[in-house]
C-alpha cells in the first residue's frame, strides 16, 4: 500500500533503486532485438566470416584438411582457370538479358493492372502466381514444354509454319530459354512493386497534366516515369542481384549445359563446392561474386544519385 | 475570356446520380463560387466543366462552343487543385512551364510567360526551388501561376485554400480576389467554407445532393434565402429556425408559415419581462469582440444569439427581441414565404 501524500507536498515517484529510466529502456530494447541479433550472428555473420576464411584455404571437403594458402584460390580463378571467365560472361549475358526484359514487362503489366476494373484482381493473381509456384515444378513443366519437336512450344510454332529450335539443347537458345522462363516466373514480384508505386502517385498529377494538354505518352515520360525512379532503382538492384544468384532454375532446366552455355556463377560455385568438393576455391568464387554484385549495386546507386 | 452555360447537366457514377440536372449561366468575367456540404457534387461539377469527368446528359457550353465531347486541354480552362498537384520532380519554373512545353510553345516565349506569371505572383525568387522546398502558401501561388501561364478563358479552383492554416487562408483569399480583379477572367471556385464564398463571389451557387438550391449574390443569399437549407448554410453562426408557434411573440406571420428564421446577430437581449420571448442562457461562448450565447427559450428550443461586448453568464434569465425586418418565414416544405404576404 502506498501512502497518499499531503496536498502540496512533492514526492519522488517510484523507481528501481539502481536503474535510471534510460538504462531500463536500453535493456528492454536489447532484449527485444536479441532473438533477431542471435539469428543474424549465427546464420549470417558467422558463415560470412567462415567463407572469407575458407576462401584463403585449400580445403577438400572429403579430406577434412584445411591448409592456409593466402590468395591462391583467387589467383586460380582470375588468372588460371579459363572456365571462370566463361562463367562470368554467361552470368553477365543472363543478367543483361533478364533484367531489362523483366523490368519492361513488369512495368507494362503494372501500368495495365494498376487501375481498378472488373477482373483486375484475377489478372494480378495470374501474373503473380508463378512467383509462389515451386521452382522445381516450374522448371520441370517448362522442360517438357520446350522439348525438341515434341514440345508444346515447338508444336505451336509449327502450327504457324515456324520450325522452332531444340531450345534446351542448343547453347545460344538454351540461354534465351532460361532467361525467358525465369522472367515469366519472377515478373509478378516486380509487377506488384510497380503497381504499389503507381498507386502511390496522386491522380491529380495526371489530371493536371492532361488539362495542360499532355498526351498519354507525355504523361508517362514526363511525370510517371520520373516519379517511379526510386522504385525502378530498387527493382533494378534486387533483380540484378537475383540474376547473379540464380541457381535452382539453371540446375533444374539445363544443368549448366549445353556445352557450358548456361553455366552461371552461382551454379559454378555449387559445382566446385558440392560436386568437386573444393570448398576453398568455391568460397573464393563466392567472394568474387559478392564483390561483383556489390560493385554493380554501388554503380546503380551512384548513377541514380547523379540523375536526381 | 468566356461565359459558361450549363443546361440540365447530369452525372451518374454507376447507379448513383451525383449531379441531377443543373442549369446555370455564368457571365464573362464573373467570379462564381460553388458551395455546399461534403458530397453535394460541387467538385464533380467542376471536374465536368474541366473535362476530367465526362457528362452523362445535358449540355455544357464554354463561350459559344458546346464542349461535352471536347478534350480537357482544348476547352480553354485551367484548374488549381486542392492538393496543388505540383510535380515534385520539377522545379517551380518547370512546373509553371510544363503545359507550354507539352504544347510545344517556343522556349523563348515559354520563358517570357513564366517570367510574367512569376512577377504577377511574386514568385521570381522561387523559380529554381522544388515544391518540397516551398511553404503551403508558396505552393498555392505556384499552382495558380501554372494556371495563369496557359492564358485560359476560365479558371477553375477546387477548394484551393483548404490545406492552408487559418491566417494564410485569409491572406490567399485576398490574393485570389486581387488576381481576379487584375485578370478579369471567368473564375469558378469550389469551397465548403461559406465565409470564403461570401467574400470572393460575385455569385454563389448553393448545391445540395447534386441539385442547385439557390443562385444569387452573397447579399441576396444572406438576406433572402429561398429555403431553410440555404438560410442555415449561409451565414455564421447559422440562422435559428424556430417552429411558428414558438416564434409567435416576434409578431404576425404570413399565412402558411411553419417555421420562422432569425439570424443570431438579429436578436437582441433585454430584461426578461421586456422580451418578445424569454429564456435562459445555457452556454456563453466568449470570442473576444463578441459572445455567442446558447439560450433555451421557454418553448424548449435552443436559440443562438450574437452579442457585442459584455454578455450574461450561464443560467441568467433573459428576454429576446427580434429585428422584424430580418425575420424569415418558411412553409412546411422549408420554402421561403416572402414578407409581402405579411399583412401588418
Amino acid at each position: 500500500m502506498t501512502m497518499k501524500p499531503a496536498t502540496g507536498v512533492t514526492v519522488r515517484g517510484e523507481r528501481a533503486p539502481w536503474l535510471t529510466l534510460k538504462m531500463r529502456e536500453a535493456i528492454e530494447a536489447w532484449l527485444f532485438i536479441s532473438p533477431t541479433l542471435a539469428g543474424f550472428l549465427i546464420f549470417f555473420a558467422g558463415p560470412l566470416v567462415a567463407v572469407v576464411w575458407y576462401s584463403l584455404s585449400e580445403w577438400n571437403l572429403l579430406s577434412q584438411q584445411a591448409t592456409f594458402v593466402g590468395l591462391a584460390n583467387y589467383n586460380d580463378a582470375l588468372f588460371r582457370n579459363p572456365d571462370f571467365w566463361l562463367v562470368v560472361r554467361n552470368s553477365i549475358v543472363f543478367a543483361v538479358g533478364l533484367v531489362p526484359l523483366n523490368m519492361a514487362l513488369a512495368l507494362a503489366l503494372a501500368l495495365a493492372l494498376s487501375r481498378r476494373f472488373r477482373g483486375v484482381v484475377f489478372f494480378r493473381t495470374v501474373f503473380f502466381a508463378p512467383v509462389v509456384t515451386s521452382a522445381v515444378a516450374w522448371a520441370i513443366v517448362w522442360k517438357f514444354l520446350l522439348q525438341g519437336e515434341a514440345g508444346f512450344v515447338n508444336q505451336l510454332l509449327a502450327a504457324i509454319g515456324i520450325q522452332g529450335p531444340n531450345w534446351l539443347r542448343e547453347p545460344d537458345w538454351a540461354m534465351v530459354a532460361v532467361i525467358v522462363t525465369r522472367v515469366i516466373k519472377m515478373v509478378g514480384l516486380n509487377m506488384i512493386l510497380y503497381i504499389a508505386a503507381l498507386q502511390a502517385i496522386p491522380r491529380d498529377y495526371e489530371a493536371a497534366a492532361r488539362l495542360e494538354g499532355a498526351s498519354n505518352w507525355q504523361i508517362f515520360r514526363m511525370i510517371i516515369w520520373p516519379l517511379l525512379g526510386p522504385t525502378t532503382l530498387v527493382i533494378m538492384v534486387i533483380t540484378t542481384i537475383g540474376s547473379f544468384k540464380v541457381f535452382d532454375h539453371i540446375y533444374l532446366m539445363t544443368g549448366g549445359g549445353p556445352e557450358n552455355g548456361t553455366l552461371v556463377l552461382a551454379f559454378y560455385i555449387y559445382q566446385q563446392g558440392f560436386q568437386f568438393f573444393d570448398v576453398g576455391y568455391a568460397s573464393a568464387l563466392a567472394m568474387i561474386m559478392f564483390v561483383i554484385v556489390m560493385g554493380l549495386t554501388v554503380v546503380q546507386l551512384a548513377l541514380r544519385r547523379r540523375d536526381t | 475570356m468566356s461565359s459558361l452555360t450549363l443546361r440540365n447537366l447530369k452525372k451518374r457514377f454507376g447507379r448513383v446520380d451525383v449531379i441531377r440536372g443543373v442549369d446555370l449561366d455564368v457571365a464573362d468575367g464573373e467570379f462564381v463560387v460553388f458551395v455546399g456540404p461534403s458530397g453535394c457534387g460541387k467538385s464533380t461539377l467542376l471536374r465536368m466543366i474541366s473535362g476530367l469527368e465526362d457528362v452523362t446528359a445535358g449540355e455544357l457550353r464554354i463561350g459559344d462552343r458546346i464542349v461535352n465531347e471536347v478534350q480537357p486541354a482544348r476547352r480553354g480552362v485551367a484548374m488549381v487543385f486542392q492538393s496543388y498537384a505540383l510535380y515534385p520532380h520539377l522545379n517551380v519554373r518547370d512546373n509553371m512551364g510544363f503545359g507550354l512545353k507539352v504544347r510545344k510553345v517556343a522556349p523563348a516565349e515559354r520563358r517570357q510567360r513564366v517570367k510574367e506569371a512569376a512577377a504577377l505572383l511574386k514568385l521570381e525568387a522561387l523559380l529554381d526551388r522544388f515544391p518540397r522546398e516551398l511553404s503551403g502558401g508558396q505552393r498555392q501561388r505556384v499552382a495558380i501561376g501554372r494556371a495563369i501561364v496557359g492564358h485560359p478563358d476560365v479558371f477553375l479552383f477546387d477548394e484551393p485554400l483548404s490545406n492552408l492554416d487559418a491566417e494564410l487562408r485569409v491572406h490567399m483569399r485576398s490574393e485570389i480576389a486581387a488576381l481576379h480583379k487584375r485578370l478579369g477572367n471567368t473564375m469558378i471556385y469550389v469551397t465548403h467554407d461559406q465565409v470564403e464564398a461570401m467574400t470572393l463571389a460575385d455569385k454563389i451557387v448553393v448545391l445540395r445532393d447534386g441539385c442547385i438550391e439557390q443562385v444569387g449574390s452573397p447579399r441576396e443569399l444572406y438576406e433572402r434565402p429561398d429555403n431553410v437549407f440555404v438560410a442555415q448554410f449561409i451565414g455564421s453562426p447559422k440562422m435559428n429556425i424556430l417552429p411558428a408557434a414558438s416564434a409567435a411573440g416576434f409578431g404576425q406571420q404570413p399565412t402558411g408559415t411553419a417555421h420562422v428564421g432569425i439570424r443570431p446577430e438579429h436578436l437582441s437581449l433585454v430584461a426578461p419581462e421586456k422580451g418578445q420571448i424569454s429564456g435562459k442562457v445555457v452556454i456563453s461562448e466568449y470570442t473576444g469582440a463578441s459572445s455567442l450565447l446558447h439560450i433555451t427559450i421557454d418553448s424548449g428550443e435552443t436559440c443562438l444569439v450574437l452579442v457585442d461586448g459584455d454578455a450574461p453568464e450561464a443560467d441568467v434569465e433573459v428576454g429576446l427581441v427580434a429585428d422584424f425586418g430580418n425575420l424569415h418565414y418558411f412553409d412546411a416544405d422549408g420554402t421561403a414565404l416572402r414578407k409581402s404576404q405579411v399583412s401588418g
